[in-house]
């Protein structure tokens, strides 16, 4: 391999989602010349684009016709009648959804910023589903107390990603496609550049910049049933780790009720929204049982600890006994065609069931990353529990942890995280550079380490395989760190990837070729899964309570006297177990004092 | 494969190979993949990925047909292989050809380079154009409004109609289905302000006058699209730009207030 020269930029933000594309979109916009954004798959093939159900502000824009209860049909908001939803009520809905471990201070700010960022959306081109009237539409969602999920139809994502994509490109920002970033580089707590792969040659660069953004996505390609795209592999997170920077919250991963059996794929949530039922195998709404008041739509910890409970009591379905079923067949042809067309056609393609006329075989699936790389409500990056910056090095969305989700996101919030997030980012990363930063020295070679790496793979004469490695691992994280969790199981997993490090240490990369090396991809993509399931295994064992997502049996209460505290996971040595330590949450105790979380 | 034959249990899958590194021409290589009724064209490409050739090349993602990356040539014809069950495309040996999408060049085995594509989208300026005077909540579109776009606001951009097309195959020139389906996105949306510059644009030779309306794209669309309608549309109204330029700044006076 050729030894390319270094590239240079203002701004590196690795990532296109929506995070990396409002950061950068508003960097440039803000005046700073030089940005680029590197995605290892097109920019609009980001799993943003995936997002089905909408995106979470309080414009109250319709609301349940009087008179016919909260469960009622929604209706729009006449002009001049009474605000039908507040920035308050998001607020406490998003602290009781995170179980008091979000910190009030960022969620007060992304709920406040919510509408903003909405309109932006609007102005930009953003092709929403609208009210007889013209305003943007808005549906209910699960854990929130009034319908504010602004939408299109179900593809809310994709409209949102291809709206800033294409203003990102109004704005002259530079997209390197196909290009993985291997490595961060970070030297005395000052962020210097990264080390990327170009996909179609095989070259490996080192591209120096004064402010690195990460907004790499989430982490759910650790389980087995996962909702998330084959990208979704954790890699900025594991990057972030590796480089020195600690991970937070990892052991907070959320399971969202309705993957479709056996494959994990989403049945949006906005199916309940818009009136779906669960039931069991005896045609129970066994929810009842669970949230009598919130019913399908209490918050996703809930109701999957609910469908896993069924199954686990013998009341599941299909032929293994382990599915729950979606019930939209009273909602009409017209309804669903109308406002969730894209999963019908996903029930038809995948589980070969027409939801008009028939019932969906679901199971809880891994869904979302609450935990992630630390930063402040600017995106800008810590480096331990007092708070001390990592110069240069921003962070947003998914893979990030202000924390605004804390133990459990509610849907629709995260959209709006990435967005708001990433939007703020951006701001800050244009006064950085703006307000003179600099390119630091680079220590020795980073991108010949980082071409030594991939090297010493493909000589590898070991035998195995690294498929066989990841699926071993998917599989254990989903049976041992899933839904319920207890400290036996815990242990197992735990041993598990330290078995499956050591046989990763003999597997080889197959594919000797230079030019767009997906085995290359495969074997990165792999180290960086087992290197952050083990953060997220070690926080889980640690944390011995029960709190939003994380779910311990052998624990089974929350427990503030002692946990409600964030995680923070450090790397040590090779082969050792991270090193934990502990952040306080901040909590306005005179406005919102933790209290039981009742649905 | 008829339904009332008993499944096999398993399939022969062709797949185009080439290397143009090392390779003169592609080839094809048949693998043999177990099959389950549920099992799709792109778990086999996995399988034998995982199993049998590590080098074998493809892109995916979403696993759902929403991303768009997986677009492929199975039997001849376009898809997406995420969301193809294997039994539908099996012939009656139980045999399925795989190959990247045609007219394009190939980077490896499945892999297509869409520099082109990509090259026509950027040209129609796909971002939309907002009017100088920004409300301070939304802009005011009805349903109807919304409806229109539908054909085109959920594209995904996969380029099974652009390699389908007969146009592409001759030349590269032509903006091409996806980036006119694009560009029909922002000359319907009332929010836009620039519709007479793109219809414009769109006039020219390269634009949609090239199209033969040999109908290809809409049997390729995987999100049952119709870029020759809306290619269609934008004809009519390429035709009465100056009447159209004066409907949209007159609606555009009324943006901001209630549609009903
Ligand atoms: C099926 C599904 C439906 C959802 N629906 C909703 C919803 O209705 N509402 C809601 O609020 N949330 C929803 N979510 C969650 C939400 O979509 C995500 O949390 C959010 O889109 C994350 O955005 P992001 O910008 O952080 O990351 P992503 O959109 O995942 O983008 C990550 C980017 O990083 C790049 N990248 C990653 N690693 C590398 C690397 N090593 N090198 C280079 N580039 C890299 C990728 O190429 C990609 O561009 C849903 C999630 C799923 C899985
Ligand atoms: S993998 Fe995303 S469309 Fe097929």
């Amino acid at each position: 391999m050729s030894k390319p020269e270094p590239l240079t930029h203002d701004v590196i933000v690795v990532g296109a989602g929506l995070a990396g594309s409002w950061a950068a979109m508003i960097a440039s916009q803000q005046g700073v010349k030089d940005v680029a954004v590197l995605s290892k798959i097109h920019p609009l093939r980001s799993h943003s684009g995936a997002a089905q159900g909408g995106i979470a502000a309080a414009l109250g824009n319709t609301r349940p016709v009087p008179s016919t209860g909260a469960e009622g049909p929604l209706e729009q908001v006449p002009d001049g009648s009474e605000p039908s939803d507040s920035l308050e009520s998001h607020i406490f809905d998003t602290i009781k959804g995170s179980d008091w471990l979000g910190d009030q201070d960022a969620i007060e700010i992304m709920i406040n910023d919510a509408p903003r960022v909405i309109y932006e959306y609007e102005h930009l081109g953003c092709v929403f589903s609208r009210t007889p009237d013209g305003r943007v539409n808005q549906r209910r969602f699960g854990g929130h107390s009034a319908p504010r999920a602004c939408f299109a139809a179900d593809w809310t994502g994709h409209v949102l990603l291809h709206t800033i994509h294409e203003q990102a490109l109004r704005h002259g920002v530079k997209f390197y496609s196909e290009w993985y970033c291997m490595d961060l580089i970070v030297e005395d707590n000052i962020c210097r550049g990264v080390v990327a792969l170009n996909i179609l040659t095989g070259e490996i660069h080192t591209i120096r910049a004064k402010a690195v953004m990460f907004g790499t996505g989430g982490y759910g390609r650790a389980y087995k049933i996962t909702s998330n795209a084959h990208a979704n592999t954790g890699d900025g997170v594991a990057i972030a780790y590796n480089a020195g920077v600690p991970l937070m919250d990892m052991e907070f991963v959320q399971f969202h009720p309705t993957g479709l059996y056996k494959h994990g794929i989403l049945m949006s949530e906005a199916c309940r929204g818009e009136g779906g039922y669960l039931v069991n195998s005896q045609g129970e709404r066994f929810m009842e049982r669970y949230a009598k008041a919130k019913m399908e739509l209490a918050p996703r910890d809930l109701v999957s600890r609910s469908e896993q409970q069924e199954i686990n009591e013998g009341r599941g379905g299909e032929a293994d006994r382990d599915a729950i079923y979606l019930d939209l067949r009273h909602l009409g042809r017209e309804k669903i065609l109308q406002r969730l067309p894209q999963v019908r056609e996903l029930a038809i393609d995948f589980v070969g069931t027409d939801p008009i006329d028939k019932l969906v075989p679901i199971q809880p699936t891994a869904h979302y990353s609450m935990g992630g790389i630390p930063c402040d409500a600017s995106g800008q990056v810590i480096a331990d529990a007092q708070g001390t910056p990592v110069v240069g090095f921003y962070a947003a969305g998914e893979c990030a942890c202000i924390s605004v989700h804390g133990a459990n996101r509610l849907g629709t919030n995260s959209l709006l995280d990435a967005s708001v997030f990433g939007r703020r980012a951006g701001f800050a990363i244009a006064e950085f550079v703006k307000g003179g930063a600099q390119l630091h020295p680079i220590a020795g070679d980073p991108a010949e380490r980082n071409r030594q790496r991939v090297r010493s793979r493909m000589e590898n004469p070991g035998k195995e395989s690294i498929d066989k490695i990841a699926d071993a691992l998917k599989t254990t994280m989903t049976i041992n760190c899933g839904v319920f969790r207890d400290g036996g199981k815990l242990q197992i997993a735990l041993q598990d990837i330290q078995r499956l490090e050591e046989r990763f240490a003999h597997a080889p990369i197959r594919d000797k070729s230079s030019r767009f090396n997906t085995d290359v991809l495969n074997a990165l993509e792999t180290e960086h899964l087992l290197s952050f399931s083990a953060v997220i295994v070690a926080g889980a064992i640690a944390r011995t309570e029960c709190r939003g997502a994380h779910w311990r049996t052998d624990h089974p209460a929350r427990d503030d006297q002692n946990w409600l505290k964030h995680t923070l996971a450090q790397r040590q040595g090779e082969g050792e177990p991270p090193k934990l330590d502990y952040k306080p949450v901040n909590i306005n105790y005179e406005k919102y004092p933790p209290q039981e979380r009742k649905y | 494969m008829p339904d009332s034959h008993p499944l096999p249990t398993t399939a022969t899958v062709r797949v185009q190979r080439f290397n143009p590194d090392n390779d003169k021409k592609p080839r094809i290589q048949e693998f043999k993949v177990p099959l389950t009724a549920d099992t799709t064209i792109l778990d086999a490409l996995h399988y034998i990925k995982a199993e049998l050739d590590g080098s074998l090349t493809f892109r995916r993602s979403c696993r759902h047909a929403i991303c768009g990356s997986c677009a492929m040539n199975v039997n001849g014809r376009n898809m997406l292989v995420c969301k193809t069950p294997l039994t539908r495309e099996l012939d009656q040996q139980a045999r399925v050809t795989i190959k990247p999408l045609p007219y394009l060049p190939i980077i490896k085995d499945l892999v297509v380079d869409r520099s082109s594509f990509w090259e026509q989208y950027q040209r129609v300026k796909p971002w939309l154009i907002p009017p100088d005077n920004v409300p301070e909540k939304e802009f005011r579109v009805s349903p109807e409004e919304v409806e229109a776009l539908h054909n085109a606001e959920t594209c995904i951009m996969c380029g099974a109609c652009y390699s389908a097309c007969q146009v592409i195959a001759m030349t590269k020139e032509y903006i091409g289905p996806h980036a006119l389906l694009k560009a029909f996105l922002r000359v319907l949306d009332p929010r836009d302000a620039a519709p007479g510059e793109r219809l414009a644009d769109l006039d020219g030779g390269d634009g949609v006058y090239r199209c033969h309306t040999i109908f290809n794209c809409i049997d390729a669309c995987p999100k049952n699209l119709n870029p020759t309608q809306a290619i269609e549309t934008l004809r009519k109204l390429a035709q009465k730009r100056q009447a159209y330029e004066v409907e949209r700044a007159e609606r555009q006076k009324t943006l901001t207030q209630p549609v009903k």
